[in-house]
């Protein structure tokens, strides 16, 4: 019996409410590969600070799918006619760029390895030397291969919008074959992204952070595609009547980064799982999932897809990871020694350089704020006016005076051995002596 | 792989050098440029978006050399829109980074830093395009296509126009189709 695309399948989330999917979606939940996802928790070992944050990527995609399919809707109702001016859209294309977006949302995630952006260090460097490969690589080079046969023939997708594996691959990784549909690439990783808004309301509502929260409903009654001006073309930002939805996202951010993503026992915790992890993997990383030549390497998927946290967690069962295996099992993390302002400036680097140089070897890992994934990058997104007599655009950063004055997070952090803690402590406080400041 | 501190001196020589004023679009592209057509590892992973080349870490590198005084930004109005102001701080940042990519960060002015960033959101999806898409299995006519795609509001004929121009500086690669061959 052919596949019916207007019979919905229903998920309850505790976030969104009910998230629904059709046929063809259902299906690519259902594959082992989306499966896995219920296996990789979102926050790695956070949970041993906030206990709720056990939750998975599983639920975190079918989120990210839901939110960009309410953006997608709300802009194709209120700038439609944008997008169909400015990006020479047909006006029944619509129904195939929604598809597509859904479907880039849904697997953006598929590449993670286990406890998510822990073992992202893990990946291996690329052939083409751009730097060390990361979860995207891998998502779309799953998509490419594992998944493409259930993309590219599934009944409803052959009958009504003939989309391509490679498409969606292409979109996520931002290359030129995504070219019709590279607007959309904002609603899954840009300042207004879908992934962002699920993981912050996610994340708040498990860890139990409650001002991590922010307005997307009103963030959805108020995103527009602002025409471009001066030769450029359409970008996404929001109505005036969004600033204090916007200014909350922003703000929500900020709290998660502080008071979760950068949790200085979370840092510690992220960074024994590395190691540990770098104990188990063959020559100590991922293998790589594309060949020299830029074709997916299907054995290496296969066995990447071998790994997630219940592998993790049965080697730490056995004994396994070494010293910082040993380390996550009995609760013994790095102690933090020292730690900078938030937002340090010159000063406070110095100083920071200080204590590290004195601690020598005592130092056995450091943290830098701006180079995490959940780093604090921009803040601005343009606010459209049209209570005036002309159209007016400006950044959120001019109507708020929050937005306007909140400083960069770049703050470092410090570790040293639990067993030398006391004498790390010592050290610290001669050098801030000398500084003119401590005890 | 050049250190942090190299970065902010960077975005701060950029800033001084540039002839118009530097906002945000044109550190990106300069940043593009100078990785991808001139080697420079800044260790920077672009990818594309509709408004051309971007990677984000480059924001938080620009937000860094503002909080450590390497240069200051303000938001400046123009009918229709607004823009960043990028400014250089004195004294001027010296190293042996940039001494050793002085002629890089002077070509990257020299040929890029007068552009309007609509232009360098153009020539820099060009780049982009020739460079993803191998310059040798396109011809002018389907690399103007791809990069139409991506950006409708410019004609082709505009867009044939700037490619003409960046192979005329040697930038893009040849291409079977191309009016020389």
């Amino acid at each position: 019996m052919p596949a019916d695309p207007n019979r919905q399948y229903e998920f309850r989330c505790p976030v969104h409410g009910f998230i629904q999917l059709n046929a063809w979606e259902k299906e690519i939940v259902n594959h082992p590969v989306f499966q896995r996802l219920r296996r990789i928790r979102q926050l790695a070992w956070t949970d041993y600070i906030y206990p709720g944050a056990m939750h998975t990527r599983f639920e975190h995609s079918l989120g990210v799918m839901h939110v960009a399919t309410r953006l997608f809707d709300a802009i194709r109702e209120r700038s439609g006619k944008v997008l169909e001016n400015e990006l020479s859209y047909r006006s029944d294309a619509w129904g195939r760029y929604r598809q597509i977006v859904r479907l880039a949302a849904l697997l953006h995630d598929v590449g993670h390895g286990p406890f998510s952006h822990a073992g992202e260090d893990l990946m291996p460097e690329r052939a083409d030397g751009k730097g060390k490969h990361n979860h995207e690589d891998y998502s779309a080079a799953i998509i490419r291969s594992a998944l493409k046969d259930l993309i590219n023939n599934h009944e409803l997708n052959v009958v009504n919008w003939r989309i391509q594996a490679d498409e969606i691959a292409a979109l996520l990784e931002g290359k030129t074959e995504a070219a019709q549909t590279i607007f959309w690439r904002d609603l899954v990783t840009g300042q207004l992204d879908a992934d962002r808004m699920d993981y912050l309301l996610r994340d708040a509502l498990h860890t139990g952070v409650s001002s991590g929260g922010f307005d997307l409903d009103r963030l959805v009654g108020t995103i527009v595609a602002i025409p471009g001006e001066a030769d450029r073309g359409p970008r996404l930002g929001i109505n005036e009547g969004g600033v204090h939805a916007a200014e909350s996202l922003v703000l929500a951010r900020y709290f998660m980064f502080t008071q979760v993503y950068f949790h200085r026992v979370r840092i510690a915790y992220d960074h024994h799982l590395q190691r540990a992890m770098t104990d188990m993997l063959p020559d100590g990383a991922f293998p790589a999932p594309i060949n020299a030549d830029g074709s997916v390497n299907e054995q290496s998927v296969t066995d990447y897809l071998q790994w997630d946290d219940w592998r993790v967690l049965g080697i730490l069962q056995q004994g396994g990871g070494g010293d910082h295996g040993k380390r996550l099992s009995e609760r013994n993390h790095y102690r933090e020694v020292f730690h900078t302002v938030e937002s340090p400036g010159a000063e406070q680097i110095a100083e920071y350089g200080d204590v590290k140089k004195a601690l020598g070897g005592l130092a056995v890992h450091e943290a830098i704020a701006g180079k995490t994934w959940y780093k604090l990058e921009g803040k601005d997104v343009p606010v459209l006016s049209t209570s005036r007599t002309e159209v007016d655009v400006k950044p959120l950063s001019h109507y708020s005076t929050l937005v306007r004055n909140l400083e960069p997070i770049a703050q470092r952090r410090l570790y040293v051995d639990k067993e030398k803690k006391a004498e790390a402590d010592s050290i610290r406080d001669g050098v801030l002596k000398k500084r003119g400041k401590g005890p | 792989m050049i250190d942090d501190n190299s970065k902010y001196e960077l975005i701060e020589t950029l800033a001084r050098k540039c002839p118009n004023r530097m906002g945000r679009t044109a550190l990106m592209k300069f940043m593009y440029f100078l990785q991808t057509l001139r080697n420079v590892p800044l260790g920077y992973r672009f990818s594309l978006h509709s408004y051309g080349p971007f990677d984000s870490d480059v924001l938080s590198d620009l937000g860094e050399a503002e909080l450590l005084g390497y240069v200051n930004s303000e938001v400046k109005d123009y009918p229709g829109g607004y823009g960043y102001e990028i400014k250089d701080t004195e004294p001027p940042s010296k190293s042996e980074f940039l001494d050793e990519h002085e002629d890089d960060i002077g070509w990257v002015i020299d040929e890029f830093g007068s552009d309007k960033s609509a232009d360098l959101e153009l020539s820099s999806t060009i780049v982009f395009a020739d460079r993803e898409e191998r310059p040798c299995s396109q011809s002018t006519e389907d690399l103007a296509s791809l990069v139409h795609q991506v950006k409708p509001h410019f004609s082709k004929a505009r867009i044939i126009q700037r490619i003409e121009r960046l192979e005329e500086k040697g930038i893009l690669g040849q291409r079977k189709g191309n009016k020389s061959n």
